[in-house]
C-alpha cells in the first residue's frame, strides 16, 4: 500500500526537488548507499584497496545520465567502477524506473540479485546497453505520469524491463509544467546547482557570491591561480635542488607527519620574501591584485615563521632534523 | 572537500617515481629544463592518480604526450600506467562560425522586451564564463555538457590542491634546510 516508507523517503512530499526524489528512489533501492552528497568525493583510498577509482564509484551513483551520455564512445570498461558491493554498475547507464510501492519490493529483490551477480555479467550487460541503445540514453525521456500497480503480477517482466531500458518516471509537482522537456530541464538545472554548491565549498571566498556567472568567474580565477602556483613552485624546486632526486624514505616520513594542509595562497610567499624569480615573473603582483590576500592570514603567519611546523606535529625535533639531514645528504647540498 | 593526506602520499609517490627517470639526463641541464621536467612529472603523476576515470586526466596526459612523447611514455612505464596513454577521448566540439552567426542574427530579431533581454544577457554571460572554464580545465572543450564540466572542474581543483600542497611542503623543507 502507499504507506510511508521511511523517514526521509516521503515520495509524495512536494517539497523535495525532482533531483532529490530521484535520489530518494535510488536510496530506497539500494539501502547500502548512504548519502549521495557526502559520498561525492569519498576518500578514494578507502575504496577498493587504495585505487582512485573511487571517484566514479561514488560519483557514479549520483550521475547516471552523465556517464550514459559521455562515455558512449569510450571503452566501457573504463567507466565501470570495480566496486561491486555497491552495485553501482547497474545504475550507471540507466534511467530509473520508479514504480509504485508494491513493485518496489519486487524490484528490491531483483536488485539484490543483480548485486550479487558477477562483475562479468554487469560488464556485459552494460556493454550491451552501451552499444545497443546510445540513442535512447541520449534522448533522456523522462515521463511524468501516475503509475498503477500493473507490474504486481510478474516480477520477471519487471526484471526484463529494468534490464533493457530504464526511464525515470517522476511525478511533476503541483502547479508546475508536466512537459517532459521542462522536467528534464529542471533536473539538469538542479544538477548544475548542486555541483555549484560543491564548488562553492571548495573555492575559498565564494560563499558571498550568488549567481552562476560570478561563481564561474571565481572558479576560473582560482583554477588559474592554482596553475600559476604550480608553475612557480616547480620553478622554485628546480632552482633550489641541484638534482631532482629526493630521498624517498625521508619524504615519506615527512608526509606521514604532516597533517592535510589546506591550500594557502601565495600572499604568504609575498610576505616571506622568497626568491627573485617570483618578482621577475610578476607573479606576486598578480596575486595581490586578484584579491586573495584576505585568505587565511592566520595560517600565513604560522607557516612563514616556522616552515617546519607543518611537519612537526608533536614529534620530537631531533627525529625531524635527522630526516632532513639525510634528505640533503642525498641531494649533495 | 579538501585533499587528504593519503592523496598527498599517493601523488608524492608517483611523482618521485617519475622524477627518478629523469635522474641521469638532468644533472647538468639548465633551470628551465629542470623546471619543465619537474612540472611534467608532477602533472603526469597527478593525472595518473585518476587512472583514466576522469576526462581531464586523459586530456592532460594526451597534451603532455604530444609535447614530449618519449619522456611521458618513460614516466608512465615507470609508474606502471602505460595504458593511460592510449585512452580515447571524446571528440572535440566544433562550432561552425557561419551557422552560429546566422542563428544569432535570427535570435536577435526575436526578443525585444526588457526582462527577456536581461535574461538573455545573463545567459550570455554564463555562456562566456563556461567557455572560459573550458579553456582553463584540460580537456574542457571535449566535454559535451555543463554538468560534466563542473564535475571535472571539481576533481581537477582537488588534484591541483594536492599538487600545490605537496610541492609547497617540499619547497618549505628545502628552504628551511638551506637557511641553516
Amino acid at each position: 500500500m502507499n504507506g510511508a516508507i521511511g523517514g526521509d523517503l516521503l515520495l509524495n512530499c512536494t517539497d523535495m526537488s525532482v533531483l532529490e526524489r530521484q535520489r530518494a528512489h535510488l536510496k530506497y533501492f539500494n539501502p547500502s548507499f548512504d548519502s549521495p552528497l557526502a559520498g561525492f568525493f569519498a576518500d578514494s583510498s578507502m575504496i577498493n584497496g587504495g585505487e582512485m577509482d573511487g571517484f566514479l564509484a561514488t560519483a557514479g551513483l549520483n550521475l547516471p545520465m552523465i556517464y550514459g551520455e559521455t562515455t558512449v564512445e569510450v571503452d566501457p570498461r573504463m567507466s565501470i567502477p570495480l566496486e561491486t558491493t555497491l552495485g553501482t554498475g547497474n545504475f550507471k547507464k540507466r534511467k530509473f524506473d520508479t514504480v509504485t510501492k508494491d513493485c518496489n519490493e519486487k524490484k528490491k529483490m531483483m536488485n539484490r540479485e543483480e548485486v550479487t551477480e558477477g562483475e562479468e555479467e554487469e560488464k556485459s550487460k552494460i556493454t550491451e546497453l552501451n552499444n545497443g541503445s546510445p540513442k535512447s540514453i541520449k534522448k533522456m525521456k523522462i515521463k511524468a505520469k501516475k503509475e498503477e500497480n500493473n507490474c504486481s503480477n510478474d516480477s520477471s517482466k519487471v526484471t526484463k524491463e529494468l534490464e533493457k531500458t530504464d526511464y525515470i518516471h517522476v511525478r511533476a509537482r503541483r502547479g508546475q509544467a508536466t512537459d517532459s522537456h521542462s522536467i528534464a530541464e529542471r533536473v539538469r538545472r538542479e544538477k548544475i546547482s548542486e555541483r555549484m554548491k560543491f564548488l562553492q565549498d571548495l573555492v575559498p571566498g565564494c560563499d558571498k557570491i550568488t549567481g552562476k556567472a560570478g561563481m564561474l568567474d571565481e572558479i576560473i580565477n582560482y583554477v588559474q591561480s592554482l596553475q600559476r602556483q604550480i608553475e612557480f613552485l616547480s620553478m622554485k624546486l628546480a632552482v633550489v635542488n641541484p638534482r631532482p632526486d629526493f630521498d624517498m624514505d625521508d619524504i615519506f616520513a615527512k608526509e606521514v607527519v604532516s597533517t592535510p594542509m589546506t591550500v594557502v595562497p601565495s600572499p604568504e610567499m609575498v610576505h616571506s620574501g622568497y626568491s627573485h624569480e617570483m618578482v621577475n615573473s610578476g607573479y606576486s603582483n598578480e596575486m595581490v591584485n586578484s584579491g586573495y590576500v584576505h585568505f587565511n592570514p592566520m595560517q600565513q603567519v604560522e607557516t612563514s615563521s616556522d616552515p617546519l611546523s607543518c611537519f612537526n606535529n608533536g614529534q620530537a625535533p631531533s627525529m625531524w632534523d635527522s630526516h632532513v639531514q639525510n634528505l640533503y645528504g642525498s641531494l649533495g647540498v | 572537500m579538501q585533499p587528504t593526506s593519503s592523496m598527498n602520499e599517493e601523488f608524492l609517490k608517483k611523482w618521485q617515481m617519475g622524477l627518478q627517470i629523469f635522474r641521469p639526463s638532468i644533472d647538468n641541464t639548465s633551470v628551465h629544463e629542470r623546471k619543465k621536467a619537474i612540472k611534467l612529472s608532477a602533472d603526469v603523476a597527478m593525472a595518473s592518480l585518476r587512472k583514466g576515470t576522469t576526462c581531464w586526466s586523459r586530456a592532460l596526459i594526451e597534451k603532455t604526450a604530444t609535447e614530449d612523447n618519449f619522456l611521458v611514455r618513460q614516466m608512465l612505464s615507470g609508474i606502471k600506467a602505460e595504458a593511460l596513454i592510449n585512452k580515447k577521448l571524446p571528440k572535440k566540439i566544433v562550432c561552425h562560425r557561419k551557422i552560429v552567426r546566422r542563428s544569432k542574427k535570427i535570435l536577435r530579431r526575436k526578443s525585444k522586451s526588457a526582462s527577456e533581454e536581461a535574461a538573455a544577457k545573463a545567459k550570455r554571460l554564463v555562456k562566456r564564463r563556461t567557455q572560459g572554464l573550458r579553456n582553463v580545465v584540460p580537456g574542457g572543450e571535449l566535454m559535451s555538457n555543463d554538468v560534466l564540466l563542473l564535475q571535472e572542474t571539481l576533481d581537477y581543483i582537488v588534484s591541483l590542491q594536492t599538487q600545490v600542497n605537496v610541492m609547497r611542503s617540499i619547497v618549505d623543507a628545502a628552504e628551511a634546510e638551506i637557511e641553516r
